[in-house]
């Protein structure tokens, strides 16, 4: 009978977990929720996310202006990524009301709302914007609105000349077939119709105005709420602000590009950090002014959802370094002067799937290509002698040298690696000498 | 107090000459350059014809490594002494004479310590010929390191000696010693590696491994003697002064409360096995 008790179990087991099951009715996975979006200032420009409920700390960069703005939205699960996604365009609805900044349990500041806008001096997809507050935001979007009016302006007039242009042209091949078909020959003296020069596109940009809540804070930890205009704090709205700065600043960072796999690109950020290198070499600097952050907090004020180690930390490049020369040399001797250059790569055709780089010059221009990079280009030779060398920078103008730039080359003999396992017996024979010496000694 | 001075310096003298003349010792040193030798040797095939290798003081890691091996053979060579000492009597023999559980464990220290130096200055000898063998450099910022490896012997020795003078028989002795620095360097080593790996490549498991060792890793901080020198060492990468010398004043601090702390066990436990 044993089989028949152990089916009812099983039996009562099933309806259990089914009816469990049942009751227990999956999660929306869509939610309502008040998330703060996030215009946070990262270096040299401003990184925009959106802190959900389930991130309960916004991170920022000490005494800039970053802009928290609270909305409610649609927020998701989204497995793949493992984090939480907003449906800003489905429900985007501004809550109303005063941000509170508390400090030590005092509230330290009530923040209404600001107008603000993003200003790229080198356009949209340049690394370095600035942000501008009430009426000078103001200006500088009408700046930019002005800019892009001249602009379309310029556009109709180079749409209307190269309409003439085509037709003169057109006029141009019909006389000179004309002509030929007459039996003329030798140069026909007919002006060449020139074509109208496209006009260039506004070289910045300027976000549109939006509002929001300027933060420019000390380092510290506070936290904020939103209250509401009849006083009360609206609920989910409190989080915690931590406001951190950069460990160390002021040094120079480089980017190297190595000549065999310029895709792959090597950091030399720490002034400590050494480029070890031990044969023929082509190697491509770009220096970064550069900030050093904890990784943590960093990689949380970018996206609060992201990762990172309390016990690390980071270099950021915060702006290229430009109109500076590299000093490539050892000791006082300066060996190499580069000026920054463009290069294109060439992929090699055939089986070898290689690439050169190559200097772009104007015969590459003329062909409609662009330049790959621009970097600054030092060489390694073959023979050169394997000890330490130097890299820096100075200004090209002042030629004054820049700050933290030095950066050791070191050729390095690898042949000799073998002889290292040598070494390694100094203290054995050292041994040998004192004991037999003491031992002979003793004999004596 | 003068009694006291000659009978250390004495006890220095025997222990540093017995030591000197072993075969252990310059096996020890022998064995952390041959691991050095094992790392630079791979530091260098890493790096291919054509190609770079950025790194920040490649001697530093082969230095922490020599640093261990020759501090856990004082360490364990002195416990394995002053237990011996213990159970056959000869301590008992001693203090009945005019030595001190001061002047005897100050004389242990001062000889495990300049043990420690000259093993040091074997090392400075080691790295500067590997410098001119296959120019990895041997900056001022090794001499600093090498410079903060004599106080993390002494953090090393000193916390040894205190363990030695808790326990009795030479077995327990070695094995706690063992054990205790043998979690130090094991919770060190397991954190910086899991530190190391980005949390996405981490399974669930080793990022509670991760988080765990890293409340553990925050507990011995200040206790680990390793621990300190990882800290100074970080403070010559840093290249900062006052960092380099709060951490000189740390590992001092360190191994007075040490030696002070196993003079008092001692004196209290007694000298008998």
């Amino acid at each position: 009978m044993k089989w028949y008790r152990y089916g009812v179990l099983l039996l009562v087991g099933m309806l259990t977990l089914g009816g469990s099951l049942a009751i227990a009715q999956p999660e929306s996975p869509f939610k309502e929720q008040l998330v703060y979006s996030l215009t946070s200032f990262n270096g040299s420009s401003f990184s925009k996310n959106f802190c959900p409920q389930s991130e309960d700390t916004i991170y920022l960069i000490a005494h800039e202006n970053s802009v928290v703005t609270p909305v409610k939205t649609i927020v998701y699960y989204w497995p793949i990524t493992r984090r939480y996604m907003a449906g800003f365009s489905t429900l985007n609805e501004r809550i109303n009301g005063k941000l509170e900044i508390v400090h030590n349990g005092k509230v330290i500041a009530t923040q209404p709302e600001q107008k603000y806008v993003l200003y790229y001096p080198k356009g949209y997809w340049s690394e370095k914007a600035v942000m501008y507050l009430d009426e000078e935001a103001e200006n500088y979007y009408k700046k930019y609105k002005q800019a892009v009016d001249v602009f379309n302006q310029k556009l109709r007039e180079y749409y209307q000349a190269m309409e003439r242009y085509r037709e003169v042209l057109n006029r141009f091949f019909e006389e000179v077939r004309r002509r030929r078909e007459a039996g003329e020959e030798g140069p026909l003296n007919i002006p060449i119709p020139k074509e109208p020069k496209a006009p260039d596109f506004v070289d910045f940009y300027t976000s549109e105005p939006a509002s929001g809540f300027i933060l420019n804070l000390p380092p510290g930890k506070y936290e904020i709420r939103l209250r509401r205009d009849d006083g009360t704090i609206f609920e989910g709205s409190e989080k915690k602000l931590f406001v951190f700065t950069s460990r160390r600043k002021g040094g120079v960072g480089y980017e190297i590009i190595p000549g065999n796999r310029w895709t792959k690109k090597e950091n030399c950020d720490d002034p400590s950090w050494i480029i070890h290198a031990v044969g023929k070499n082509d190697l491509y600097f770009n220096p970064y002014k550069q900030e050093e952050y904890n990784e943590l907090y960093y990689n949380k004020l970018v996206d609060p959802q992201e990762i990172g180690r309390l016990e690390r930390f980071k270099w950021v490049h915060i702006d290229p370094i430009e109109n500076v020369t590299l000093l490539f040399g050892r000791g006082k001797e300066i060996l190499q002067t580069v000026e920054r250059t463009p290069y294109f790569v060439k992929q090699i055709p055939g089986p070898e799937l290689g690439y050169e780089i190559i200097q772009y010059d104007e015969e590459l221009k003329k062909k409609g290509y662009q330049p790959t990079f621009e970097s600054y280009k030092v060489s390694l030779p073959p023979h050169l002698p394997k000890t330490d060398y130097q890299i820096s920078l100075v200004s090209s103008g002042s030629g004054q040298p820049e700050e933290k730039s030095e950066r050791t080359v070191r050729m390095l003999k690898k042949e000799n690696a073998p002889y290292l396992y040598l070494v390694a017996f100094l203290p054995l024979f050292v041994g040998v000498v004192t004991i037999i010496g003491r031992a002979t000694k003793i004999e004596k | 107090m003068m009694k006291n001075g000659k009978v250390m310096k004495t006890l220095l003298k025997r222990d540093l000459l017995y030591a000197l003349y072993s075969w252990g010792y310059y096996g020890a040193i022998f064995a952390s350059f041959l691991a050095s030798s094992f790392l630079l040797k791979n530091f260098l095939d890493a790096i291919r014809e054509e190609d770079i290798l950025v790194s920040a003081f490649p001697l530093n890691y082969p230095l922490y490594i020599t640093l261990i091996v020759i501090s856990l053979y004082l360490v364990i060579m002195s416990a394995i002494s002053i237990s011996r000492e213990r159970e056959q009597g000869t301590l008992e023999v001693l203090f009945y004479g005019p030595v001190t559980p001061a002047s005897f464990l100050w004389s242990r220290y001062l000889k495990d310590l300049t043990l420690g130096i000259l093993a040091l200055a074997f090392t400075a000898l080691y790295f500067y010929v590997a410098s001119v063998l296959t120019n990895l450099g041997f900056t001022i910022g090794l001499a600093k390191a090498l410079i903060m490896g004599i106080f993390l012997i002494s953090c090393v020795v000193s916390f040894g000696l205190f363990i030695s003078s808790l326990t009795g028989r030479m077995r327990s002795s070695i094995i706690t010693l063992m054990a205790i620095l043998g979690a130090f360097l094991a919770i060190q080593f397991v954190y910086n590696m899991l530190l190391g790996i980005e949390k996405e490549s981490l399974s669930p498991s080793l990022l509670y491994l991760r988080q765990t060792t890293s409340y553990l890793f925050r507990g011995i901080n200040w206790i680990s003697p390793f621990a300190y020198l990882s800290r100074g060492l970080d403070s010559v990468i840093l290249e900062n002064r006052t960092l380099y010398v709060t951490h000189v004043l740390y590992c001092v601090i360190y191994s007075l409360v040490f030696v002070f702390l196993s003079i008092y066990t001692m004196g209290k436990r007694g000298v008998k096995a």
